[in-house]
């Protein structure tokens, strides 16, 4: 950490030399170059962090451009000039944040849908500004757009780009340190998991595509006064996709990589454009080779070097010294199923499902392969829409709502598959859940967040030491671990109700033993009610007296344990044998 | 009368070379998740195969073998050096066929020129249709056309390649299990897709423009086909098409070519917004 | 070191122009060679005439220095690919400027990157723009070479009606400035000519398919056709407009159909198909025949073919040669004040600077199979007004 930031640091001085070392002509290149890199690093934070590819940045890029461009044209007064430099950054920002919005609130995950949008949205744009020459000038472009007020084209104006770059790379570092970063992260790895703690990774998706698109924004409002002129190729498809290229070269994961990655490919072409006639070829060839052998670009070759020199000392972990009360109003949850049905194409997974569940304590839900039990689960949390029926939670109804909404009405879930955050550190995987439900957008910009503590999290402590090596990745877990980090991780969320889906498969016998001992002591700290899917029915036994068995998506029996293995119809499922 | 069965034979030629030309994507990208940017220039490919077999004085139909082999040979060389890294990583995918397209470019500006080329009709003329005159050449291409979807329809729905390829797809591990040989399976279809790329720059070549750049025509409208239409089958191929060349020929006849481009545009972003596993889709 | 101290001293714009136009420029010793930059698309769309137009200009210097070079300084042609974005060819532009202080350009690539480039040199260097554009340009330094609509049409399509019936015309281009002013202007010349205007139409640059106007244009009735298309979009669109059959009986004019446009679009597509220009590879003159024996001899039989767009290059290293020794200088303030009437010679003809074009010799050709032959040549035509 410390290492890359002094990389970034001296790479930012770097920049600021350059006018000195070499001379006003490279430094006017560069500045160019430095532009569209601040457009790859806002491509960065949607790809790199948040998973999502945008294909159309030039999009935003020309609309800054335009807008400032226009106003700068208009040489009216400064007030006037700050608020277009406000209108080029803020516009950008408002499409981006819509249309992300409107898009990843339909669709989960990172699929090439999103980016052919903004790819058709890119040339849309570029069409209209071709068109719309009465506005734009048309193909031969915005001309005759005045300098900068205060500044010298071929002089000065590298030092305002530069300030930009070190402004936005500023706001991009601290963004992505914040929580909201951390769970833009989470989001790439396992977006339905951060949902079901309650994160609206919609509105956290497109609030980083608005940032892009606002950063985007700020570059072309700097290019337009740069180069005096503002054409429709600044909106279109090609830009928008040679930027992602440099973003790719450079290191799409990296603060400062998409720079580098615009700096390098611009000046190569720009030298063997004129000298070498194959040049292209030999920018293709580069950019392949490092898209095979290279994923996270040049930028993460420096970091690993840079990591082999001797560390700036590293910053102790926070101190988690704000205590917060995740304990929310007590009294039994009530849950209860009403002719729950659903059908996918064919097939009729649950078919009336009704039980109720009142009490708090341990229930489990045990039943044959295929019986509707983690179905059951998944119509509860939102992952599935009940096709019939309906489901209440503390008298509300909760079928057919979105995973992020329901999970804050109190229903958390760990998944069959230990679902943790493979790339963060536990700690940041503890904080997620400290922060389920309870952190608000505003917080989700500062750092407080990070010293977050519940007496529920010392408890943890106590329970599963490992968890203490809070720096450690969760992915290097053990699968066992990784069980139990899931398990606090839902715990942690102080959820009314808990839904623990075979919180002990993969585990070994004695871990098996600490995870059932873990499951009781927190349900009676904690007072909430569980349910766990299980098929091992001494773990069953020990943890619950309240078993519902499922068959073939319906409710077969509904009782204490005894009660349960007497009926004819569980034995008749089970053939006779309790396992 | 005349101009309806013009405007309808359009909408009919339209459709079936879109369809043609995204024939070679839907594998790729449908099946494979390959984001093949270099598409286009496997259309390219098969233009120029037509031009070297007329400069060597021999009829079309040769240009299809010579086609075809090109189209497998560089077909295997990105498959077996860069594609086969990258499955499961789609944008990167995206990222190095982008790469590999000017590197094509390049390579055939090198042999060929950057100039223009022109392929001969060799059927020159017209004939009429319905009261409408058309090109000769298009109606035997069209009727082709249809001949070839109905074969490989019929093909599709009793092979099982399709349904191994997206067994493949979507659980490796699992097709690996039952001895499906993956990677063979994965550089057949690409290679099987490209050729089919080629194919459609074979039948198109002496109807359209001949030049390096000539690909950049059909990659994108062919992703819009495919999202469209529904990744994955043969109906969402065709159906895409007819949506996207329907309403590019119904607009741009009413109001303008931009006005079509463009509502080509929103319909595709609509579609990749509110449905974007396209009409046909599988669930 | 030498190239940082330059810079340094151009600070301020002001300052910047003196010690261009001022004291350094007359401080270029008189053995020195002149550097001018040739500013012509080597990729991109217009890349295609990257080749013809690197070759005239060879040939121009290599004349020029024969006949003892510019102010009696020999020239030094040194190239820049602007084929890309206006971004792009600012940069190349700026390097050969300020990197390499040339003393004077010549570009020929499209009216965005003329936009940027008149905003970059401000009138403080010398710049020839060469190919064929839609008309307006009027700033300081700038001479304009290339054909605009007024000079393409105004005596065109009276000949057109004349000889070929036109009189229903349809106007289609590309959806972009050119096509447009240019349509704008052939209105007018159809209308004087007696003709009417039956459709007008503009196409994305993406456009491939063009059977809804082919449509259009037959079910509009149009005896002729206004063509301006660029490149490949033209190219598509006379075959597709062949192979319907309309070429038949519709007459097609285009402004910037040229030699590699026509071999794209073939000669079996090429009936009834006029271009009107102020060059074509074979024009039937003296001077042109000469040039083209010359070409041929120094690129060989192979070459890539001349066209009216290359070829401008080597008229417009002519036209720099005659300005500037005119003006006894390569200061664009003498330069200026000598300008209007400067005149020269070339493959062309013989053309005379009025309000910083040319006026000069236009020609009509027909596409004989997959070349051009000059039917008709209007000479001494006028650039129309474009300094208002």
């Amino acid at each position: 950490m410390a290492s890359s930031r002094a990389i970034n640091l001296l790479f930012l001085i770097g920049l600021l030399l350059v006018p000195f070392l070499w001379d006003g002509f490279v430094a006017y290149q560069l500045g160019l170059f430095l532009l569209y890199g601040m457009v790859g690093q806002g491509i960065g934070l949607c790809w790199g962090r948040a998973g999502f590819l945008p294909l159309g940045q030039a999009l935003f890029f020309g609309v800054g451009a335009y807008i400032f461009g226009s106003v700068l044209k208009l040489e009216a007064g400064s007030l006037f000039l700050i608020a277009g430099l406000l209108a080029a950054i803020l516009l950008p920002a408002l499409i981006a944040f819509v249309v992300g919005f409107l898009v990843f609130i339909r669709q989960i995950g990172s699929g090439p849908y999103f980016s052919l949008i903004t790819l058709a949205l890119t040339m849309l744009g570029f069409q209209l500004a071709n068109s719309m020459d009465w506005l734009t000038g048309g193909f031969n472009g915005m001309t005759g757009i005045p300098a900068l007020p205060g500044t010298e084209t071929y002089e000065t104006l590298y030092y305002v780009i530069w300030a930009a770059l070190v402004l936005v790379s500023g706001v991009l570092a601290y963004v992505g340190t914040a929580p909201f970063g951390q769970s833009l992260s989470a989001t790439s790895q396992n977006e339905e998991r951060l949902q079901y703690f309650g994160f609206n990774t919609a509105l956290l998706k497109a609030i980083a595509f608005a940032i892009s698109a606002a950063v985007a924004g700020l570059a072309g409002a700097l290019f337009a006064p740069h180069q005096g002129i503002v054409t429709p190729q600044s909106v279109g498809f090609l830009l928008s996709a040679e930027i992602v290229v440099w973003t790719a070269v450079g290191g799409r994961a990296s603060l400062l990589g998409p720079v580098l990655g615009a700096i390098l490919i611009g000046f190569m072409a720009s030298e063997l454009r004129d000298s070498f006639q194959y040049w292209e070829v030999l920018i293709a060839l580069v950019f392949v080779i490092v898209v095979i052998r290279f994923p996270g670009g040049l930028w993460s070759l420096a970091e690993d070097l840079a990591h082999r020199l001797p560390s700036f000392g590293a910053k102790g972990a926070r101190e988690r010294d704000i205590k917060i009360d995740k304990s929310r109003a007590k009294g039994p949850v009530r849950l209860a199923f009403e002719d729950v049905e659903l059908v996918l194409g064919p097939v009729r997974i649950l078919d009336k499902l009704s039980f109720r569940i009142e009490t708090p304590g341990v229930h489990s839900i045990i039943g044959p392969n295929g019986a509707g039990k983690t179905s059951a689960f998944n119509v509860l949390t939102g992952r599935l829409k009940p096709t019939a029926g309906r489901i209440e939670y503390n008298r509300a109804q909760v079928g057919g709502l979105s995973r992020h909404r329901i999970a804050r009405m109190g229903i958390a879930r760990k998944l069959q598959i230990p679902s943790v955050f493979p790339d963060l550190s536990v700690d940041r995987n503890v904080d997620i859940a400290l922060w389920a439900g309870d952190l608000t957008l505003a917080q989700m910009f500062t750092l407080r967040p990070f010293r977050w503590s519940t007496p529920l999290l010392n408890e943890m402590y106590d329970i599963f030491p490992f968890l203490e090596d809070g720096r450690r990745l969760a992915g290097s877990l053990s699968l066992g671990q990784r069980q139990m980090l899931d398990f606090a991780m839902t715990c942690l969320t102080q959820s009314p109700l808990l839904l623990l889906d075979e919180p002990c498969a993969g585990l070994s016998s004695s871990e098996t033993g600490e995870m059932i001992d873990a499951i009781e002591r927190i349900v009676g700290t904690t007072g909430s009610t569980a349910i766990i899917i299980e098929h091992d029915m001494q773990v069953v036994e020990r943890l619950s007296n309240h078993v519902l068995v499922l068959n073939q998506g319906a409710l077969l029996a509904n009782g204490a344990m005894e009660e349960v293995r007497s009926d004819p119809a569980v034995q008749a499922v089970y053939g006779g044998g309790s396992k | 009368m005349e101009l309806v069965a013009l405007q309808a034979l359009n909408f009919v030629y339209i459709s079936l070379t879109l369809a043609l030309v995204a024939l070679g994507l839907a594998v790729v990208f449908g099946l494979l998740g390959v984001m093949n940017m270099a598409h286009g220039e496997f259309v390219m490919l098969g233009a120029y195969s037509v031009l070297v077999v007329q400069n060597a004085g021999l009829p079309l139909l040769a240009a299809l073998p010579l086609a075809l082999a090109v189209c497998a040979a560089f077909g295997w060389l990105l498959e077996f050096f860069v594609i086969r890294h990258l499955y499961r990583r789609p944008f990167d995918t995206l990222l190095a066929t982008w790469g590999l397209a000017i590197l094509m470019r390049e390579i055939v500006e090198a042999v060929f020129g950057r100039d223009y080329k022109s392929v001969n009709q060799s059927l020159p003329g017209t004939v009429e249709v319905l009261g409408a005159v058309y090109p000769a050449y298009r109606v035997v291409l069209m009727a082709l056309m249809v001949a070839f979807f109905a074969g490989l329809f019929l093909w599709y729905r009793r092979s099982n390649t399709g349904a191994r390829i997206k067994a493949m797809v979507s659980n490796p591990a699992l097709a690996t299990a039952v001895g499906v040989n993956t990677a063979v399976l994965a550089r057949g279809a690409f290679i099987f897709g490209v050729c089919m790329a080629g194919l459609a720059g074979v039948a198109l070549a002496p109807l359209v423009r001949v030049e390096p750049y000539m690909g950049i025509d059909y990659l994108l409208s062919s992703f819009f086909i495919l999202v469209v239409g529904g990744l994955g089958s043969l109906a969402g191929l065709l159906v895409g098409s007819t949506v996207i060349g329907g309403s590019d020929a119904i607009v741009s006849a009413i109001t303008s070519k931009t006005g079509g481009y463009m509502t080509v545009l929103v319909i595709s972003i609509l579609f990749l917004w509110l449905r974007p596993n396209g009409i046909v889709s599988r669930d | 070191m030498k190239r940082r101290t330059l810079l340094k001293t151009s600070t301020a714009a002001a300052l910047l122009a003196m010690t261009l136009a001022g004291p350094v420029a007359s401080a270029f010793a008189a053995d020195d060679p002149v550097k001018v930059g040739i500013l012509i698309p080597q990729s991109g769309p217009g890349g295609l005439f990257g080749p013809s137009s690197k070759n005239s200009a060879e040939l121009a210097v290599e004349e020029i220095n024969a006949g003892g070079g510019i102010l009696g300084r020999m020239v030094e042609p040194l190239y820049a690919d602007v084929g890309g974005p206006p971004s792009d060819a600012i940069q190349a532009a700026l390097k050969l400027w300020k990197g390499e202080n040339v003393e004077a350009f010549i570009g020929m690539h499209d009216s965005a990157v003329r936009g940027a480039l008149d905003n970059l040199f401000k009138g403080q260097v010398p710049y020839i723009y060469t190919p064929v554009y839609e008309g307006g340009e009027c700033a300081d330094g700038v001479y304009v070479l290339g054909e605009t609509p007024a000079q393409q049409l105004e005596p065109v399509i009276p000949w057109m009606a004349e000889n070929k019936g036109a009189s229903k015309w349809y106007l289609i281009g590309n959806d972009y400035n050119w096509p447009r002013d240019t349509n704008a202007a052939a209105k007018t010349y159809i209308e004087a000519s007696g003709g009417t205007v039956v459709g007008e139409e503009y196409l994305p640059f993406t456009a491939d398919n063009f059977d809804s106007n082919l449509a259009k244009i037959k079910d509009s009735g149009a005896d002729a056709v206004l063509v301006t298309l660029v490149g490949g979009a033209s190219v598509g669109f006379n075959r597709a407009f062949a192979s319907f059959g309309l070429s038949d009986d519709v007459t097609r004019l285009g402004t910037l159909i040229e030699e590699n446009t026509l071999a794209g679009i073939g000669a079996e597509n090429s009936k009834n198909l006029f271009s009107s220009a102020g060059y074509f590879a074979n024009i039937d003159t003296e001077p042109a025949k000469k040039f083209a024996e010359a070409y041929t001899a120094k690129f060989g039989e192979d070459a890539p073919v001349l066209n009216s767009l290359g070829e401008s290059v080597y008229d417009g290293l002519l036209l720099l040669k005659a300005i500037a020794d005119k003006a006894g200088s390569l200061d664009v303030a003498a330069m200026d004040k000598a300008a209007e009437g400067v005149s020269y010679s070339g493959p062309r003809g013989e053309a005379t600077l009025e309000q910083r074009h040319t006026t000069k010799d236009i020609y009509l050709a027909e596409a004989n199979g997959a070349d051009f032959t000059v039917v008709e040549t209007f000479s001494k035509v006028g650039a129309g007004d474009n300094c208002q």
